[in-house]
């Protein structure tokens, strides 16, 4: 098989900057630029492990270097240039870390070519906020990623995108529209229309909107697709043209996969990203996991002890950014949890990503320190109970409060049901405690999570 | 999967993924484009093209004296086969008519290519910087068509190339890819010292005429010597035989890449990676095969060529007939879009012609190794209808029982009634452009 072949690239209608020029494309600069480095992808892609491993030390050498030189912290922090032989020794830079020392994260000498600095921010599924200094470039690498995993998915730009996500609260709820997809895309094609919608809209009304609009895909956070994909099965009406439903932002619980291929038949894509680094992994073209972009972050799983964890075991996710020359992260901390996989069957030598656990703080922990993240489901545990909204918060070591918003009290048979459905997926030894709630506030982010602990 | 590229950065402290200067960077967002545009079908590339073909018809029209007298209208992509064709004499009598008086901007600086002038006076071309991008990209795309390993030595020998060595192949790569070294030798040493010059290089790759190759091959076997590491041949500028690859393939093992372009519009067509016929680089330009009623041919049928520059907006050059002869084939197996080209004839001055007029590429072709191991290097030249001069150039003189072994070799190989008289020449020299022609006809340009 031929990737170039059928990554979707027929329907791509690239924007000429050149007078007299429609074919080939020349786009505006950074477009071009966008161009150029996904060429190189769609070869770095396919080369072994170990070598890709060698051109990204190449790439690192050239951070950590730019790091020691012109940036306070590290300076301090490390007392010596780091080389790569010495990266696994270099201390983890934490959020708070992030927050507590911004100026001192600084670049002093952000190399001009690598256009504007500005400030990224992000709520944080904790709520507490964090902001990093990126450079253009960065920001035109990330499009890049993002056009990759357009090619990877062999997706139609010339369809209609609409997006799900939290807005600024105050404006209005008819959706905005705009005529093309978004800053990837903007200055290098024309594409399909996009269509954006908050959070806080009503679901029958979003997924009414949704209906009309008859976007070719759908991106939102998981648990806004499980939601809508429920309430089309109960309504038993399909979305009609919808090939692709993407999400990002929140654990993914392999149930939602299911839910959409039942609900709508169309395929669930994920990627993981933060806003500190951009894309971390992309989900294969061929498998349900991750593949790490490796060409723009090194990513590490480690254990307790700060050592590499083997494929399978879960560990503290720690990522350097290879090119933000403006705020480097290097061994930052980003407090999720996730376990490496085996090569993928697909050739790629990009790592592989098994599974994203999901964040500390969605983390059950036992009295032994033993750490756990369980699935309850989406759909099956309607079925046990009809329940409007739900959280499972793990309050002591032994007990989980079971949040739930029903139209009445359950009977006694249902309530007992459910304390089931939740002891079958936890750790022995614990307790389920049902406690009825009016409603329950989405957090700022729009990410409501079905599990938390208070005690991780 | 290619042998992957070494790109070249030109962004500080960005190593991977690279990001080349400029100009650099549109050969890659180029190539990016080409690597997916193969694959479209053949309609859809042509739809594509047409588009171009569009804009680029209204600019002549619009900006360009020449054109504007001789289409009288605004022509559409649907009446090109409607339009005259451009003839070399044109380039040459009109040339300043044929300027745009308002070139597009962005095109990158100007500049004049003047032709060798194979024959008769040489043509002037002007360009913009554009071609030279596009020129770029097609060349990287030749070399990732046929997965060449970048890190080996390049060999070229060519007419006017000068002598010397580069740490890169050449403008091509240089910024773009990183390469091995390049040397470069003019053609002017025989077979055996360029021999001895290439062997030190150790070149992967040996870029040169097919008529080159065809005697360094040979004069390889003879020695019974060996290029070592030799991966392929890439020839250019001359058409390209079978006995050169099984001469290339009998002396070094490798196969022969052969790419057909011209000084005035640059690459037309590369030969497919899978097969021994060419593809048309349909993204640059539009190639029609016409036959003597001017209709396009079919597959299996020979015509003349003619060629529309897509992008050069300083002189269009809008079905110009370029003077050489190509058989139209069928759709590619390997399933790329780009029209494919059976065989490169040859041009107007290789054509035969009959006593009863009719026009033809002979195969003259001796096997000088089994056959006349005393002749050295020939030349045919058809001096009128019914006569053919034979230029030999022998090691030792040839019998007459040897000369009318040839002569009866000579004419069981062409039509009736012409007559083959022999002469001895201590060399046949190149002609201008470096390019050796195993037959002339003064006839067919009359």
């Amino acid at each position: 098989m031929r990737p170039e072949k059928d990554d979707g690239f027929a329907t791509w209608r690239l924007l000429s900057a050149l007078p007299g020029v429609v074919f080939p494309a020349l786009p505006a600069r950074d477009a071009a630029e966008a161009l150029a480095v996904l060429d190189q992808l769609a070869a770095s892609q396919w080369l072994p492990a170990e070598a890709l491993r060698e051109k990204q030390h190449l790439q690192l050498e050239r951070v950590l270097a730019h790091a020691y030189e012109t940036v306070p912290y590290y300076r301090a922090r490390w007392g010596r240039p780091a080389d790569v032989s010495r990266f696994a020794e270099l201390p983890l830079l934490g959020k708070e870390d992030l927050r507590g020392r911004f100026e001192d994260l600084g670049s002093r000498a952000v190399p001009a070519d690598h256009g504007a600095v500005h400030a990224s921010s992000t709520s944080g599924s904790t709520g507490v906020p964090v902001r990093v200094q990126k450079t253009a470039f960065v920001d035109r690498l990330w499009n890049a990623f993002t056009l990759r995993d357009h090619l990877w998915h062999g997706r139609d730009l010339r369809e209609k995108l609409f997006v799900v996500r939290n807005r600024t609260p105050g404006l209005a709820q008819a959706p905005e529209r705009a005529q093309n997809w978004g800053p990837a895309t903007a200055a290098l094609c024309a594409t399909g229309e996009a269509l954006l919608l908050g959070t806080e809209t009503e679901l029958g009304a979003l997924l009414g909107r949704i209906a009309e609009e008859r976007p070719g895909y759908l991106l939102a956070y998981p648990l806004v697709v499980a939601e809508l994909a429920r309430l089309s099965l109960a309504k038993g009406e399909r979305l009609q043209g919808l090939r692709e439903v993407r999400t990002y932002g929140e654990r993914l619980d392999p149930e939602v996969r299911e839910l959409c291929r039942r609900a709508w038949g169309a395929k669930l894509t994920d990627h993981y990203s933060t806003v500190e680094l951009g894309y971390l992994a992309l989900q294969c073209p061929e498998h349900e996991h991750y593949h790490v972009q490796a060409e723009g972050v090194l990513l590490e799983v480690l254990d307790d002890a700060g050592k590499p964890c083997a494929p399978g075991v879960p560990g503290r996710v720690v990522v350097t950014s290879l090119h933000n020359f403006a705020m480097p992260l290097i061994r930052y901390e980003l407090g999720d949890f996730a376990e490496l996989g085996e090569p993928c069957p697909c050739g790629r030598g990009l790592p592989v990503l098994k599974r994203i656990n999901g964040r500390t703080h969605a983390t059950l922990v036992t009295r032994g320190g033993e750490r756990y993240w369980p699935y309850f489901g989406w759909v099956g545990i309607l079925d046990v109970a009809p329940l409007l909204q739900h959280q499972f918060i793990q309050k002591r070591y032994d007990l989980i409060e079971a949040h739930i918003v029903t139209a009445g009290r359950l009977p006694a048979e249902q309530e007992e049901a459910l304390r089931r459905h939740l002891l079958e997926r936890l750790p022995a030894g614990m307790r389920v405690e049902l406690v009825y709630r009016e409603r329950i506030e989405v957090p700022p982010g729009g990410k409501l999570q079905q599990f938390f602990s208070e005690v991780a | 999967m290619n042998t992957p590229w070494t790109c070249l950065s030109a962004m500080p402290g960005v190593a991977w993924p690279a990001v080349p200067a400029f100009d650099q960077t549109y050969a890659l967002a180029l190539l990016f484009q080409f690597e997916r545009t193969q694959w479209l079908p053949a309609a859809e590339l042509r739809r594509r093209a047409d588009a171009q073909l569009e804009a680029l018809l209204g600019f002549a029209y619009d900006t360009v004296p020449y054109y504007r007298q001789a289409w009288g209208r605004r022509p559409v992509p649907a009446q090109l086969a409607e339009l005259p064709l451009l003839a070399r004499s044109d380039l040459q009598s009109h040339s300043p008519e044929l300027f745009s008086h308002d070139p597009a901007r962005g095109h990158g600086a100007m500049h004049e290519v003047r032709t060798s002038g194979s024959v008769g006076a040489p043509v002037l071309v002007m360009k913009s910087a554009l071609q030279g991008i596009l020129w770029r990209a097609l060349t990287l795309r030749d070399h990732r068509w046929h997965r060449r390993d970048m890190a080996r030595a390049l060999a070229v020998i060519r007419r006017g190339a000068g002598s010397g060595t580069a740490a890169n192949w050449g403008s091509a790569t240089e910024g773009v890819v990183q390469t091995g070294p390049l040397a470069v030798h003019d053609v002017d040493r025989d077979a055996d010292e360029l021999l001895d010059w290439l062997k030190p290089h150790r070149p992967g790759y040996l870029l040169t005429y097919p008529s080159l190759a065809a005697e360094l091959a040979r004069r390889s076997l003879e020695r019974g010597e060996r290029l070592a590491g030799l991966l392929q041949v890439r020839t250019l500028g001359e058409s390209l035989d079978e006995e050169t690859r099984a001469l290339c393939r009998d002396a070094w093992g490798v196969g022969i890449a052969d790419v057909y372009s011209s000084e005035e519009v640059g690459y037309i067509a590369l030969q497919c990676p899978e097969h021994e016929h060419y593809h048309v680089q349909a993204e640059s330009l539009l190639v029609e095969i016409l036959n003597e009623r001017g209709e396009a041919c079919r597959p299996g049928e020979t015509g003349k060529m003619v060629v529309t520059d897509l992008h050069n907006f300083a002189m269009p050059l809008v079905r110009y007939d370029i003077g050489d002869y190509a058989e139209v084939g069928e759709p590619c197996p390997c399933g790329r879009g780009l029209p494919v080209l059976k065989r490169i004839a040859g041009r107007v001055r290789n054509m035969l012609v009959t006593p009863q007029g009719r026009r033809l590429w002979p195969t003259l072709g001796l096997r000088k190794q089994t056959e006349v191991p005393k002749v050295r290097q020939y030349q045919f030249v058809q001096k009128a209808l019914d006569l053919i001069e034979a230029r030999m150039v022998v090691s030792e003189p040839l019998t007459p029982k040897e000369e009318e072994f040839l002569r009866q070799r000579i004419c069981s190989r062409l039509p009736e009634g012409i007559r083959v008289v022999f002469s001895y020449l201590p060399a046949i020299p190149r002609g201008a452009g470096g390019k050796y022609e195993e037959f002339l006809s003064e006839v067919a340009l009359r």
